[in-house]
């Protein structure tokens, strides 16, 4: 049938540059597109790269602690609205959520590495006169703003996902559920959490996979911090060799397998 | 490796173990036995050759990581990896291809370098910024003021302090692929026409807007630094009418010359060196309406965060032997007369590292005003927008 | 990059239980506090990372560029009269972005259709994330390949081999083209299976006992009913799209600029902060209109009354 015909087409089409970086980790030559045979080295060069090693771990730190964050805080937020009964604030909330969605990337790096750096300026002078010494605490960007700015846009992303999943919950459900126990925390805890979990952590490894591959808002904020991103970025800039691709395959196998998990969490209450 | 008697004859192996025996017994003094043998020689020779050999003052222990930024293909690895091998402190490189680059990080601050290599114009206006701090020269004991050619390191001292020493000169020219260009290519005249019109398709120019800028200017017989608006505007007219033709705008140019993406490329010396060692039919025209000649510093930015990393390793470089070595491998002549004679013959002899004087008279150093003029720094974002 | 599906709340019914609510007034105050409890941490964030940096890349954009670049404090319009400077960047953006979006529609719709209507149901889902995956991965490999493959040792080799000689497609609009259409594809792909699954199979057939052919009840059944689902596949891509720096920074080779290049070149090269700021402004108002103009038309014409996006 031509219909499957081209769905096969299209499935190579996804998948034939990805195929490209898997299969060339493993080539003994350094040249990608010249296959000189198969060999597992450039996996062992990227373990033993104390950069690459670095970066891996910088990128688990803020992925991990933006996923964590961004749950709490977008979890929260999505329950939280749920009880604004004024439609001023609720609109207001909404289009917080949509700028931070829609803004792109790079103006979100941009304009947090320029408040940073201001606030920053008007900050550490004063902080210098406050402790004095040979080496006050300065602020400057680090990890941290990495993940502040990271939690933003997953925040969002989290509060529509869980929004979305309260919205089809069953009313009914809801109303017994505040007959049986009498806190609104009892509620929470026994009714609204298990409905709630699957969109929770679908969200949640959502947001701990785009920190991930994250690279535009993190080169603007990350300051002397390297993560995987920008480490790739910069070694695809100056010429790559195939330990990038080794590193490649597997974030690539990491992300598909967190991904697939979300996507089955997901699927599976509908 | 044979050891080579006085009067270049190598001494045989018998006899070279009746004269240790002889010594062993005390018949002769060392002084003879080293002689006999040719050891003497070789040890004092192999001693000034082999850093680790060198006597040199004792460096104060340094630990973390060092986290330099420079240009691309710049260094010698096995130098690199040696410098870790000896401190323990490994070496992270971050590359740029424009001074305008760094200069952006650096001001937005928190780049977390340690050295960094700018180029001679940038140098005051770092210092303005106060980017940068005086360098400590008693830390730097393997630099010698003297031994540099004033006329390449003046521009590292501002108000009588030293902010950055030397590291390499060169010049800006093209790189030609003669296999495909079989034209005699000796102008920018040549190189920018060309690029409209037999080579269209295949030509890059550097992503950065000194030598862009500068070379278009020379087109027209302009000061490579002018910051004349209507000179800008003839430059300008011209790299538009050339960029819809450019294979790319990159300082990254070796790989797109080395698979003939690209047939002319403009290029740094040292570059060009390094694709002619491979390919021998890329050559390097310094053209004779003139262009950039320059000189590469190290400096140490104010808010570095391993400044003692940092001088041990400018320290390292700037050591002649290991300088040589780094020579050897980047392509990029040297200011520092110590190192010429330790550098082979294939280099001292290399017209791109060393080319005829009458080349380099129509060269121009930078100049500061190109890296905060506006009018340049806007004319070069419209040329890669447009 | 960012998979947005959502139904908001109905409106609510209103409140007959009216004893219940006064019952409920001492505690009112207690769960305001809640309440504020749980939305503070969100929207303090929201103000601190996103609108006060938005606020000052407003204040930036009226400012001057400092002597050696950077921002110096003024205020002057200068940096939106001179936005046309930067006119290229906006027009490669604003005609490359909705002809690959066009484009990815063309590709991404007979997918869909594929996995909503001729696909058997045991599949389906597999298949659908199969398709979703890849766009979650890694950006910055998935177009290193396609320089990989479009590079002077990929397609071109084959094409040389072919006896088809100096075929350049590197570097230059085209790539750029294929490069959106393949990241973007699956991101498409999602809205329009979604609304399509959710036809009503029946229409279709009661168009063919009416003796409608299949291009017709095609075109005037379920292509129609789809439009939601296009139209909300068409606004992501197209957002996205826009705020794009590394696909044309990686398939472009420096000679494509889209306006994220522009920004990151005056941000980190020729350091007009001032003019920078009032690019990324413009960028913003863009994005908005765009938004806006989606909610207003495309769905008060599908009849949908909610912020439904399928």
């Amino acid at each position: 049938m031509i219909m499957r015909a081209y769905a096969a087409f299209i499935y190579a089409f996804l998948y034939f540059p990805i195929a490209i970086i898997v299969i060339y980790s493993f080539n003994v030559g350094r040249y990608a597109m010249d296959w000189q045979g198969f060999s597992l080295q450039w996996y062992g060069t990227a373990w033993n790269n104390p950069f690459v090693m670095d970066a891996l771990k910088n990128s688990l730190i803020t992925a991990g602690s933006t996923a964590i964050l961004s749950i709490i805080v977008g979890t929260a937020a999505a329950l939280g609205m749920e009880r604004v009964k004024s439609a001023v604030l609720r609109q207001s909330f909404d289009a917080l959520v949509y700028i931070a969605i829609i803004v792109p990337g790079i103006v979100i790096g941009i304009s947090t590495l320029i408040a940073a750096v201001t606030v920053f300026d008007l900050i550490n002078p004063f902080l210098a006169s406050l402790f004095g010494g040979n080496a006050p605490p300065k602020l400057r960007l680090g990890l941290w703003t990495v993940i502040a700015s990271h939690v933003l846009f997953n925040l969002a992303v989290v509060v529509l996902v869980v929004r979305a999943r309260l919205a089809s919950l069953d009313k009914n459900l809801l109303e017994a559920a505040q007959d049986l126990y009498a806190t609104p925390f009892g509620v929470f805890r026994q009714v609204l959490l298990p409905l709630l979990l699957p969109s929770i952590v679908a969200g949640g490894l959502m947001a701990f996979t785009f920190s991930l591959e994250d690279y535009i808002v993190t080169s603007f904020v990350a300051g002397p911090y390297s993560t995987l991103p920008i480490y790739v970025f910069a070694s695809i800039r100056r010429g790559v060799t195939p330990e990038i691709n080794a590193i490649g395959t597997v974030i690539l196998v990491a992300s598909f397998t967190l991904l697939i998990m979300a996507q089955w969490l997901m699927r599976r209450e509908e | 490796m044979s050891i080579k008697h006085k009067d270049g004859k190598p001494i045989s192996a018998s006899k070279l173990m009746d004269e240790l025996h002889r010594y062993r017994k005390g018949s002769v003094t060392r002084r003879h036995f080293l002689g006999v043998t040719g050891l003497g020689l070789a040890a004092s020779v192999l001693g000034t050759a082999v850093p680790g050999l060198r006597p040199r003052k004792a460096r104060a222990a340094i630990s973390g990581t060092l986290s330099l930024c420079t240009w691309p293909n710049y260094h010698n690895q096995a130098n690199l990896d040696q410098f870790t091998k000896d401190t323990g402190v490994p070496i992270q490189v971050t590359t740029f291809g424009s001074n305008e680059e760094m200069l952006a990080k650096l001001q937005a601050g928190g780049t977390g370098w340690d050295v960094f290599v700018p180029t001679n114009y940038t140098i005051s206006t770092y210092v303005k910024l106060g980017l940068i701090d005086p360098l400590d020269l008693s830390k730097l004991p393997n630099f010698d003021a003297k031994t540099n050619d004033p006329r390449f390191t003046g521009e590292g001292t501002v108000d009588g302090k030293v902010y950055a020493v030397p590291k390499d000169w060169g010049t800006t020219g093209y790189a030609v692929n003669t296999k495909t260009v079989k034209n005699e290519m000796t102008s920018w005249k040549q190189f920018w026409d060309l690029a409209q019109t037999d080579y269209s398709g295949k030509v890059t120019v550097h992503d950065y807007q000194l030598t862009t800028i500068g070379n278009a200017l020379k087109y027209y017989g302009y000061s490579f630094n002018s910051v004349d608006a209507k000179e800008l505007a003839d430059a300008e007219k011209l790299l538009l009418a050339v960029k819809p033709h450019l294979f790319a705008i990159t300082s990254d140019y070796q790989p797109a010359m080395r698979n003939g993406d690209a047939v002319m490329a403009v290029c740094w010396t040292g570059d060009a060196a390094q694709m002619a060692r491979d390919l021998p039919e890329i050559k390097y025209v310094i053209a004779k309406e003139g262009g950039e000649i320059w000189t590469d510093f190290f400096a140490i930015p104010k808010e570095a965060p391993n400044k003692e990393a940092g001088y041990a390793f400018i320290d390292f470089l700037e050591t002649p032997a290991v300088n040589a070595k780094e020579v050897e491998v980047h392509g990029y002549p040297s200011t520092d007369s110590r190192v010429t004679p330790l550098l082979p013959d294939a280099i001292k002899n290399n017209p791109i590292l060393y080319p005829a004087t009458d080349l380099l008279t129509n060269l121009e150093f930078g100049a500061a005003i190109t890296l905060t003029d506006p009018a340049r720094a806007e004319l070069f974002a419209r040329f890669k927008s447009a | 990059m960012r998979e947005i599906s959502v139904r908001w709340p109905a409106r609510q019914a209103p409140d007959l239980e009216i004893g219940r609510k006064q019952s409920l007034a001492p505690t009112v105050k207690r769960s305001g506090l809640v309440t504020a409890l749980l939305v503070g941490p969100a929207v303090t964030m929201f103000f601190f990372l996103l609108i006060l940096p938005l606020v000052v890349v407003l204040i930036y954009s009226f400012g001057e560029r400092a002597d050696a670049g950077g921002y110096a404090p003024a205020f002057t319009f200068e940096n939106y009269l001179n936005l046309g400077a930067r006119g290229k960047a906006f027009f490669n953006t604003l005609t490359l972005a909705p002809l690959a979006t066009f484009v990815t529609i063309l590709f991404a719709y007979p997918m869909a259709y594929f996995l909503a209507v001729k696909c058997s149901p045991k599949w389906r889902t597999m298949l659908l994330v199969l398709v979703i995956v890849p766009f979650w991965t890694s950006q910055l490999l998935r177009y290193y390949a396609w320089m990989l493959i479009l590079g002077s040792k990929g397609v071109p080799a084959y094409l040389a081999m072919l006896a088809i000689e100096g075929v350049r497609i590197i570097n230059t609009p085209f790539s750029v083209l294929i490069g959106a259409v393949y990241g973007f594809l699956p991101l498409m792909v999602l809205p329009i299976y979604v609304s399509l699954e959710r036809l009503d199979k029946g229409l279709i057939e009661a168009a063919e006992d009416l003796g409608a052919t299949p291009v017709r009840s095609f075109l005037q059944v379920t292509l129609p009913l789809s439009l939601p689902g296009i139209a909300t596949g068409s606004m992501l891509t197209f957002i996205l799209l826009m705020g794009e720096f590394i696909l044309p920074a990686f398939l472009g080779g420096g000679k494509v600029f889209f306006i994220g290049n522009a920004l990151v070149d005056l941000f980190l090269q020729s350091r007009n902060w001032p003019f920078g700021a009032a690019v990324a402004m413009a960028l913003v108002i863009i994005m908005f209109v765009t938004v806006f103009a989606y909610m207003r038309f495309v769905l008060r014409k599908s009849g949908v009354r909610n912020v439904a996006m399928v």
